[in-house]
C-alpha cells in the first residue's frame, strides 16, 4: 500500500479535495448531487463508505435524502426496495464486490424481478484496489447480467460519468454502476463521451482488428491500437458500456468488417464482456478470429494495479500481442 | 374502512371465516400450508380487517397502510383474508396454486399492488418495510407499515440487520409481527436453532417488544392499538399461535407443509361450523 493510502483507496479526501472537484459531468458525487437536486425522488443509500463511492456532498448539502445504513449490504438493497415501493429512485452504494455478489438474492427479489428503479452503484471493478481477493470484483457483471430487467453499466473513465449517470436515471427499473474510484481530479480538457444505452461507441476507426472493451480497459485498448499502428496494424477500438442491454449489432459488425475481434475487460472472461460478445456472434452464426481479454478463471490477489494487470495480463500490451497472433502477425504471444 | 371499527367478536368472526376459507383451498389441493393458515388467523383479520387502511377501490392509493407477509407462503390465508376483505375476486380462490393463477403458492406481486412486495427468501421482509418506513415518514404520510414474519425466519441474519436499523431510526410507523408457531421445515423451530427470549433481543435493539397470545383476538388488537400509540420506536409483537388452531383434531401438529384427506377436510368443516365432528 503507498504512503497516500486513503487517497488511494477512497478517492477524494473530504477536506482536500472539497473545492478541487471538477465538472459534475466528470465526477460522480457531483454528477448525483446534481441529479438529486433536479429530482427529488432520488435518495442516497450508504453502507459505510461515504468518502470512496463519493456521496459526502451528498451527505452534506441534503441530508435529509441521505440514509447511512452501516455496514449491512443486504438490508440496504431491502431498504432500496422498499423506498423505491413508496415512490424514491434509490441509489445505493458500496463497493463493486459487496453491491453485487454479496446481495445478490436480495438484488434478485427485491430489485430486478419487481423491476424497481433500484440504481445499484459499485466502486472498485476488477483487480483495481490493493486490497486483495477480498474486494475484487471479478464476476459482478456476469452476475447482473444475468437477472432479467437489470441494466448494466460501465463507463470508461471521468469522461463518461455523467453521460452513465443520465443512462442509469433515464432507465426505468434497475441499473447496475460499475464504476473506477477517482484517483485524482478529472482531466478537465477531455471531450466528454456520450452513452446510451444498448449502444456501443467506436472511439477509433481502423481496419484489420477490432478491441471492444468497457470501462478502464478501453484506454488500454487505446493504448494497444498505438502500439498496433507503429508495428503496421490498424486497429477499430469500441466502447462498450452498456453491457446490458447490449449492442449485438455493433459486435457483429466489426466482426464483419475486420480480420480479427478481441474483446477486453476488467473481469473474468466468464459471463462478461467476452461472453456477451461470443454469444452475439454465434447466435448471428458470424465466425471471426476471436480473442478475450480479461481475468481468467482465477482469483488474483492483492498487489497495485499495474502490476496485477500486468501479472494477469490485462496490460495495453498484452491486447496488441494477442490482436498480432489474431491477425497472423510474427512476434506475437 | 378505518381502523378499530370492529369489535373483538365481529374480528373473531372473521378469523372464523378465513379458517374456513383455509380448509377449503387447502382441502381441495389436499396439501399446503393448513396449519399455519389455521394458526394465523386471528393475526390475519386483527391486521386486515381491524387495522390496515386501504381503499379497496384504489390498491394503490399513496397514503395507504402497507403490510407485508415476509414468508410469502402462508397463502391460503393470505389470499382469503384478500377475498373477504374485498380486494381480490372470491372467485379467484377456487385457482388457488393451479397452473397460471395469480394465487401462486408463494404470494407474489403478480397478483398485484396488494402484495406489496415479493418475498418467500426468508429474511428480506423488514429491510423492505424498513425502507417504505423510513420513505413514508420522510414524506410526512400517515401510513403505518405492517410485516409479518415466521419464527423461523428469525435465524435469517439479514432480519438483524433490518433489526438493527429500524431500531436505529426509530421507526414508530413500523410494526413487525412474529407467527410464533414453533414450525420450521426441519421441525420445532427451538430444537433446530434456540430462538428465546425474542422480545427481549428486539428490545436489546431499541424496539418495543410485547409478547402475547396469538390466539387471543382481544391481544391481538390491544397490542396493535399499543403499537399504533408507540411513536418514537418501532414494535414488535411476538405472538405465541397453536398450529392448526381452531380444529382441536389438527391443533398442535407441527407439520410446515400438511397433507388432508377430503374426510378430514370434511370433519374440520364441520368441526367450524359447529357441528358436532
Amino acid at each position: 500500500m503507498t504512503e497516500t493510502s486513503i487517497e488511494g483507496m477512497g478517492g477524494f479526501k473530504d477536506e482536500k479535495f472539497y473545492r478541487q472537484e471538477s465538472l459534475a459531468a466528470r465526477s460522480y458525487g457531483r454528477a448525483l448531487l446534481a441529479a438529486a437536486k433536479a429530482d427529488t425522488r432520488i435518495v442516497c443509500l450508504g453502507a459505510d463508505l461515504t468518502q470512496p463511492t463519493e456521496t459526502y456532498l451528498f451527505r452534506d448539502q441534503i441530508p435529509e435524502r441521505f440514509f447511512m445504513l452501516g455496514i449491512q449490504e443486504a438490508n440496504m438493497i431491502g431498504v432500496a426496495g422498499g423506498m423505491a415501493r413508496a415512490g424514491d429512485i434509490p441509489f445505493a452504494h458500496s463497493f463493486c464486490v459487496f453491491i453485487t455478489r454479496r446481495v445478490y438474492d436480495q438484488i434478485a427479489m427485491q430489485a430486478a424481478y419487481p423491476k424497481l428503479p433500484v440504481k445499484l452503484v459499485g466502486f472498485i471493478p476488477g483487480l483495481a484496489t490493493e486490497l486483495g481477493v477480498s474486494h475484487q470484483a471479478i464476476d459482478d457483471i456476469a452476475l447482473m447480467r444475468a437477472l432479467p430487467n437489470m441494466a448494466v453499466i460501465e463507463p470508461s473513465g471521468p469522461e463518461q460519468i455523467g453521460a452513465a449517470l443520465t443512462a442509469a436515471l433515464d432507465y426505468d427499473g434497475p441499473v447496475y454502476l460499475r464504476l473506477s474510484i477517482a484517483r485524482g481530479r478529472p482531466d478537465e480538457t477531455a471531450p466528454l463521451v456520450p452513452l446510451e444505452l444498448g449502444k456501443g461507441l467506436v472511439v477509433r476507426q481502423g481496419a484489420d482488428v477490432a478491441i471492444l472493451a468497457c470501462g478502464s480497459m478501453v484506454a488500454e485498448a487505446l493504448a494497444a491500437a498505438e502500439t498496433l499502428a507503429r508495428r503496421g496494424l490498424s486497429a477499430t477500438v469500441a466502447n462498450m458500456a452498456s453491457l446490458k442491454p447490449f449492442d449485438a449489432a455493433l459486435a457483429e459488425r466489426l466482426a464483419r468488417e475486420h480480420r480479427a475481434l478481441i474483446t477486453a475487460e476488467n473481469h473474468s472472461i466468464i459471463g462478461g464482456l467476452g461472453a456477451a460478445v461470443a454469444e452475439s456472434l454465434a447466435l448471428a452464426g458470424v465466425a471471426t478470429n476471436f480473442a478475450m481479454i480479461g481475468v481468467r478463471d482465477t482469483f488474483a490477489e492483492g498487489g497495485t494495479t499495474p502490476y496485477l494487470m500486468e501479472k494477469y495480463g490485462l496490460a495495453a500490451r498484452h491486447i496488441a500481442e494477442r490482436a498480432e497472433a489474431l491477425c497472423g502477425r510474427a512476434g506475437a504471444l | 374502512m378505518t381502523r378499530n371499527s370492529l369489535s373483538v367478536a365481529d374480528l373473531e368472526a372473521r378469523a372464523l371465516a378465513l379458517r374456513k376459507r383455509v380448509v377449503q383451498m387447502v382441502g381441495k389441493i389436499r396439501v399446503g400450508y393448513l396449519q399455519q393458515g389455521l394458526g394465523a388467523a386471528d393475526i390475519f383479520a386483527a391486521v386486515y380487517f381491524g387495522e390496515l387502511r386501504l381503499r379497496e377501490d384504489d390498491p394503490d392509493w399513496p397514503q395507504r397502510d402497507r403490510c407485508l407477509l415476509s414468508t410469502a407462503h402462508n397463502t391460503a390465508l393470505l389470499y382469503a383474508t384478500f377475498a373477504e376483505r374485498g380486494l381480490i375476486d372470491p372467485a379467484l380462490l377456487e385457482r388457488y396454486t393451479e397452473d397460471g393463477s395469480p394465487l401462486e403458492v408463494n404470494a407474489s406481486e403478480r397478483l398485484g399492488t396488494l402484495v406489496e412486495a415479493t418475498c418467500g427468501s426468508l429474511g428480506q421482509g423488514l429491510s423492505v418495510a424498513v425502507g417504505m418506513a423510513l420513505s413514508l415518514r420522510r414524506k410526512h404520510l400517515p401510513s403505518r407499515v405492517y410485516v409479518i414474519l415466521g419464527d423461523g425466519e428469525l435465524q435469517e441474519g439479514q432480519v438483524w440487520e433490518a433489526a438493527l436499523s429500524a431500531g436505529g431510526h426509530g421507526l414508530g410507523n413500523l410494526t413487525m409481527i412474529i407467527d410464533r408457531n414453533d414450525m420450521q421445515v426441519e421441525g420445532h423451530t427451538d430444537k433446530v436453532v434456540r430462538m428465546d427470549p425474542i422480545g427481549a433481543k428486539f428490545a436489546a435493539f431499541g424496539w418495543n417488544a410485547v409478547e402475547i397470545d396469538g390466539n387471543s383476538m382481544a391481544a391481538v388488537v390491544e397490542a396493535l392499538g399499543k403499537a399504533r400509540e408507540t411513536a418514537d420506536r418501532p414494535t414488535v409483537i411476538v405472538a405465541r399461535t397453536l398450529a392448526g388452531a381452531g380444529v382441536p383434531f389438527l391443533e398442535g401438529q407441527l407439520r410446515h407443509v400438511a397433507s388432508i384427506t377430503p374426510e378430514d377436510a370434511t370433519r374440520a368443516m364441520d368441526v367450524l361450523n359447529g357441528v358436532a365432528a
